[in-house]
């Protein structure tokens, strides 16, 4: 059983591991099904929404048709190699998003959540709550990433994760200190973090210890009371534990084709590079299951201050990002944002080759992993009709090759549920989901 | 006096046993009576109010649940409630052999109770007494409940019972936690940062939200804005210091300075006020604002479209009247306001972040300067954590106890590059430990009177929600603060200082749910001026009634009914009580037809027992049963109707005459005939508590108008016309009840658990003492912490 599993570890990585690492995967090896993953990914401002029968209705976002009777517009035509693995869905949106500003929905794609002007306090997002499931299981919890970087401020997010409190989770953006976290000897956070759970370990162990003479000491009642104190800290020092292990644990090694790959030096004047090296990023970090959340906001609403704003120029482009969505329905707009949203789903593309071409179980990588793909805008502006791609998990149960449009009043959380529920994070309901979205599952 | 008091109750228990042995049998005498009576009721058949007497439990001394139904069977007995009217009533020989027989059978289970139950459960720090514990030991502002979970209330609504304060390994990460962020804040590394000094003179601001007109002369529509866009701290004490002077206008309050620190991120506003300040005064004055910058929203290095950090200067007060509009022909113009006082800001300074030296204070008052830190580490480092440890502990600590703490320290010592960062962590240790989180008394399987510096931790988290000063430790470790003469010179003290105003809110808040308050949602459809910012308003009005009672030694019964008020400027006009100005709480005595005065007619109880546009009988009614009088009525079986909302007829009926053809119906009668009158006479006040003759009803697209109607008849044919005579009702007939209720509130908020039983006799001894003291609060706590409830643990 457990000779099986670890040749399937074996063969799903493609790499070769020190032995240290296996006899501690030994836990996590022996279930009998591969890892569920979750990933989603942002870009900022919406899509240019032509009409079919004008001179740029090809620029349309949206395929023409219905159902699996489509056919991609020139815009996401990119996908057409993975149109088996991938799955368009119209009308969706975030009802409380509809409330909020125009440019203000970056922070809310993940989480559904209402950002009040006066507090700006947000909530959980789905990949932090999947994150928390999975927390004992891998080496990292999630690997959020941006292309700014950080977290941004309130309504111009640059991260799409939020923890439990609502607090943004600072994002990565810098392609070598993320590969020294993941796979290299670990950056200087880490390493305070690390000195940092190792003193709590030692703390917990000590109030074990001093509590035995202390509850002697109490009556009845009180004791009930500090039992249920120690049970608490009992629970943390399993957690802490769990944690600890991995610290002993060395890094997975990458093979020399996986490092010719990547282009650690690639850095956000060269978008291409820049973006595809961040999926590469996520790719490697699900291979070698050191995680099994990712988020990547491509682009955000930040404007002038971000820096993923000029990626459009830098490619060759005559506007920022947000004035080639502004002018989409302008004279040759929609065929300019079109070509820029073609860009953007070319490298979509490239990350669903890597992740379908890795075998892993009785599929791939990417049958593994649900990948959301999208925007909070319509049109900019518009916090309505996201333009989404769904892909991947078929092992998860996920059905694909359709174009799927959903009324108005669906909210998106919807489409959220189903997908936790999929990855195997049991969830009745989130924020304001109104039910599941079965449709992407038959 | 207490020594006698206890004598007396030893006698009565004694003589109460002796009847017990001699007197009725239950099966013979006692049985009979009930399944002739009551049994019909309160039988297999039906449980009215949730009671079933033919089984109930005659073990009361193993069966506390029992105990307490017996006695509320006396209870109902006594007070001539059962059996209810038309019903066949006891004879005065039954009724003395059933009342005879529940007396003596509680009284035995009550002394046999004595020595095992009546507890205080070892205790968690609630949020507040951790976030005031934290700060007052650390000295940090800082928000230390951030991450908490919410604390559970006791079924009496306290939120400082130990039975429900639960312990979770979340919440228990919180608090290490919390721990470092604090510690990561005082203990410092490293050398001095940069400073940075700043004096702005003029309202300048490129790129800001608003049509507020920037300027130094501040009105209600101009602000005094500056910037600081990239030298300025993240961390630390900063102080702003503001120079101004004022111009102040008859009739009419004082500004109000606010100050505020934050930033624009893109379109929104994100800021932070410090309190408001009333400016009572022309002549020119410079006024000091310190705050962790940490605290205040802070712009994102590189990534904001308005980069910088604001100062932001305002006069608040308003005297409610329209707002001006913008001048036409500039935009950010507004015409002056001649009536309105202004504040003309000469200066503001911002200097952060600001220390007296490096390392600064926070951090040297745990490392404190000693050449011993150089020439004998381990002995410094015993001697740190032995002050800290001593402090958080509220007690002297054990050697054996600092060299356990030491011990870790050593084993992680090496892990850590300096001492600081160790100390962070052996610090945090501390601050996990039982000994900190709890109230943390050992104590046998007997009760015992409890330790000097028990009572002073005690004392300090009834009164100031945080943990003992100097002076009370200095007390208790002399051996003195158990003292009688001591502790009443304490509890004085205590209340004197204003932290007491922990125990005021907290208390009065859990005791009266004024926190329902914010529950509430004012329709703007009946009351479009109305101002949510009134309601904090309202809540203080009633904290500050308190207040005044304690502060002047008067008695509790102004709770009933007053003839002062405690008002400031926006609650008086609210009120429509002229000659009012300034936002300060003060007595305002009343004219003899102003139906102010006492709770009833404060706008925190009758806003919060509304719906928000329009009264709510009932919840009213409830609100007086429960909260003044310690009767609740028990809640609505589970098929009860509710009123017909959807007959037309019925809702333009006012709610008076809804209830009584609610009444109407037998199902409901039997208990709203005790309930609704004790709302009824509240009519005359609407939703946000103002007076009223008339009821506004929305029907259709208007409004419609019933005559109020606010008399009707108590129980016992009590008639009650409107709320003065509620008000004079409750005060000569029903101050007993109401005394007992407080008492019985305070004690159980003074003790932390949920009194029993065992503790009536106490109770009733306490409450005697309040009324022969004229219902003096003071008096009363006084009587509380010296009881034997305060002190045995």
């Amino acid at each position: 059983m457990i000779t099986l599993d670890r040749r399937r570890f074996l063969l799903g990585t493609g790499v070769s591991l020190g032995l240290p690492w296996l006899e501690c995967m030994g836990e996590d090896a022996r279930q009998t099904e591969p890892a569920k993953r979750l990933c989603a990914m942002y870009f900022g401002f919406g899509v240019g929404l032509p009409s079919a029968d004008s001179a740029e209705g090809m620029w349309h976002w949206f395929p023409r048709g219905e159902g699996r009777d489509f056919t991609f517009t020139e815009v996401l035509k990119p996908l057409e190699p993975h149109r088996a693995n991938v799955t368009v869905l119209g009308g969706l949106s975030h009802p409380n998003g509809r409330r909020m500003g125009g440019h203000d929905t970056a922070d809310t794609f993940l989480t559904a959540s209402f950002l009040n002007n006066r507090f700006l306090q947000n909530t959980v997002s789905i990949d932090q709550l999947a994150a928390r499931a999975f927390e004992d299981k891998t080496r990292f919890t999630s690997l959020v990433l941006s292309t700014d970087g950080g977290v941004g401020e309130p309504t111009r997010s640059s991260t799409l994760s939020y923890d439990d409190k609502g607090r943004p989770v600072p994002a990565l953006h810098q392609p070598q200190q993320i590969f020294d976290r993941f796979f290299g000897a670990g950056d200087a956070d880490l390493v305070a973090s690390q000195r940092r759970m190792k003193s709590t370990s030692g703390m917990l162990d000590r109030v074990l210890e001093d509590s035995r003479s202390l509850r002697g000491r109490l009556g009845t009642q009180d004791r009930e009371k500090l039992d249920e104190y120690l049970e608490s800290v009992r629970q943390i020092e399993e957690r802490v534990q769990r944690s600890q292990r991995w610290i002993d644990i060395p890094r997975p090694e990458l093979s020399d084709e996986d490092r010719k790959i990547l282009k650690l030096d690639a850095d956000d004047e060269a978008p291409k590079e820049f973006i595809r090296t961040m999926y590469d990023l996520i790719y490697l970090a699900f291979r070698t299951d050191s995680t099994r959340v990712a988020t990547y906001q491509i682009t955000n609403m930040a404007d002038c201050s971000s820096k993923a704003a000029r990626f459009p120029q830098l490619e060759g482009f005559k506007k920022t990002l947000h004035s080639l969505a502004h002018d989409w329905n302008k004279p040759g707009g929609a065929e300019e944002l079109g070509r820029w949203d073609q860009f953007m789903a070319q490298q979509l593309a490239y990350f669903l080759d890597r992740l379908s071409g890795a075998r892993e179980g009785n599929g791939s990588v990417l049958d593994n992993t649900i990948v959301l793909y999208g925007s909070s805008n319509s049109n900019t502006h518009e916090n309505m009709n996201y333009p989404l791609v769904l892909a991947g998990g078929r092992e998860l149960g996920f059905q694909h090759g359709r174009f799927l449009k959903f009324p108005e009043q669906v909210p998106l959380s919807n489409l959220f549920v189903t997908m936790l529920n999929r990855i195997g994070v049991p969830t009745d309901s989130f924020v304001d989901s109104t039910g599941e979205i079965s449709e992407v599952t038959v | 006096m207490a020594v006698r008091n206890f004598a007396a109750l030893l006698i009565a228990f004694l003589v109460a046993r002796a009847v017990a042995s001699a007197g009725p049998d239950f099966q013979k005498d006692v049985l009979p009576v009930l399944k002739s009576h009551c049994v019909s009721c309160h039988g297999e058949q039906q449980q009215k109010s949730g009671i079933r007497l033919d089984n109930l439990s005659t073990d009361l001394i193993n069966d506390r649940a029992a105990a307490e139904d017996w006695q509320e069977v006396l209870n109902v007995l006594n007070s001539g409630q059962m059996p209810p009217e038309g019903e066949a009533q006891l004879t005065a020989e039954q009724h003395q052999t059933v009342t005879t027989w529940i007396s003596a059978t509680v009284a035995q289970a009550i002394e046999a109770g004595r020595e095992t139950s009546g507890r205080v459960v070892l205790r968690r720090l609630n949020r507040l007494e951790y976030q005031n514990t934290m700060f007052d030991l650390l000295g940090l502002e800082m928000d230390y409940t951030r991450d908490l979970p919410p604390d559970s209330v006791s079924a009496d609504g306290f939120a400082n019972d130990g039975s429900a304060l639960r312990m979770s390994a979340m919440q228990l990460e919180y608090y290490l936690d919390s721990a470092r962020r604090a510690l990561d804040r005082i203990i410092v590394t490293g050398a001095a940062p940069e400073v940075f000094d700043y004096e702005f003179t003029e309202s300048k601001i490129d790129n800001w939200l608003g049509n507020a007109q920037r300027t130094t002369r501040l009105g209600r529509q101009q602000e005094f804005l500056c910037k600081m866009t990239d030298k300025y701290p993240e961390v630390g004490e900063f102080l702003v210091r503001v120079r101004l002077s004022a111009e102040l206008k008859p009739e009419v309050g004082y500004p109000l300075l606010e100050v505020s620190v934050g930033y624009q991120p893109d379109t929104e506003i994100l800021m932070s006020d410090f309190e408001l300040v009333e400016i009572r005064s022309v002549e020119e004055q410079t006024l000091e604002f310190r705050g962790r910058i940490e605290n205040f929203p802070l712009p994102v290095r590189g990534q904001g479209k308005f980069p910088g950090l604001v100062v932001r200067v305002r006069n608040r007060y308003t005297d409610g009247s329209p707002l001006p509009k913008e001048q036409t022909d500039q935009q950010r113009d507004y015409p002056d306001e001649p009536h309105l006082p202004t504040v003309t800001v000469k200066t503001v300074e911002f200097h952060g972040p600001v220390f007296d030296q490096w390392p600064p204070s926070l951090h040297r008052r745990i490392l404190f300067d000693s050449d011993q830190r150089q020439s004998d580490e381990a002995g410094y480092v015993a001697e740190v954590l032995r002050r800290f440890m001593t402090r958080a502990f509220r007690r002297p600590v054990l050697e054996s106890e600092v060299a356990r703490m030491v011990d870790f320290h050593n084993s992680i010592r090496g892990e850590f590059p300096t001492l600081e960062e160790t100390l962070r962590e052996s610090l945090a240790m501390v601050l996990i430990q039982p000994d900190f989180l709890y109230h943390l008394e050992p104590a046998g399987s007997t009760k015992r009177h409890i330790e000097n510096f028990e009572l002073a931790s005690r004392l300090s988290y009834f009164l100031w929600s945080t943990m003992p000063d100097e002076t009370l430790i200095a007390l208790a470790g002399k051996g003195v603060l158990s003292e009688p003469g001591v502790l009443a010179g304490e509890v004085d003290r205590l209340l004197a200082d204003p932290r007491a105003t922990r125990f005021v809110k907290t208390f009065t808040e859990q005791w009266l749910h004024l926190d329902y308050v914010d529950r509430v949602a004012v329709d703007r459809e009946y009351y479009p001026a109305f101002e949510d910012s009134l309601k904090q308003h309202m809540r203080h009005e009633t904290e500050e009634f308190f207040a005044e009672l304690i502060r002047s030694d008067l008695s509790a019964l102004n709770l009933l009914s007053s003839t002062f008020v405690m008002v400031n400027e926006p609650l008086a006009r609210h009120y429509g009580i002229s000659g009012v100005f300034g936002s300060q709480f003060r007595r305002v005595e009343l004219s003899a037809d102003a139906h102010r005065g006492g709770l009833l007619s404060q706008g925190s109880i009758l806003l919060s027992n509304s719906t928000g546009a329009d009264s709510h009988v009932v919840r009213r009614a409830v609100w007086i049963r429960d909260r003044l009088l310690n009767d609740p009525p028990s809640p609505p079986p589970p098929d009860t109707p509710p009123l017909d909302k959807t007959n037309p007829e019925f809702a333009s009926l006012s709610v008076r005459e809804q209830l009584e053809i609610h009444r109407q119906r037998e199902a409901c009668a039997s208990c709203h005939r005790g309930i609704d009158p004790w709302g009824i006479a509240l009519e005359n006040y609407d939703a946000v508590g103002n007076w009223r003759s008339e009821i506004r009803r929305k029907v259709g697209g208007g409004f419609q108008t019933i005559p109020v109607k606010a008399s009707d008849l108590l129980p016992g044919d009590q008639k009650i016309d409107g709320v003065d005579s509620l008000k004079e009702y409750l005060r000569t007939q029903r101050a007993n009840e109401f005394a007992q209720s407080l008492v019985t509130r305070l004690a159980t908020y003074a003790v932390g658990r949920r009194l029993e039983l065992t503790d009536q006799a106490t109770i009733d001894r306490l409450t005697k003492e309040f009324a022969a003291d004229e219902y003096q609060i003071r008096g009363l706590i006084r009587n509380v912490v010296t009881s034997d409830l305060f002190l045995t643990k």
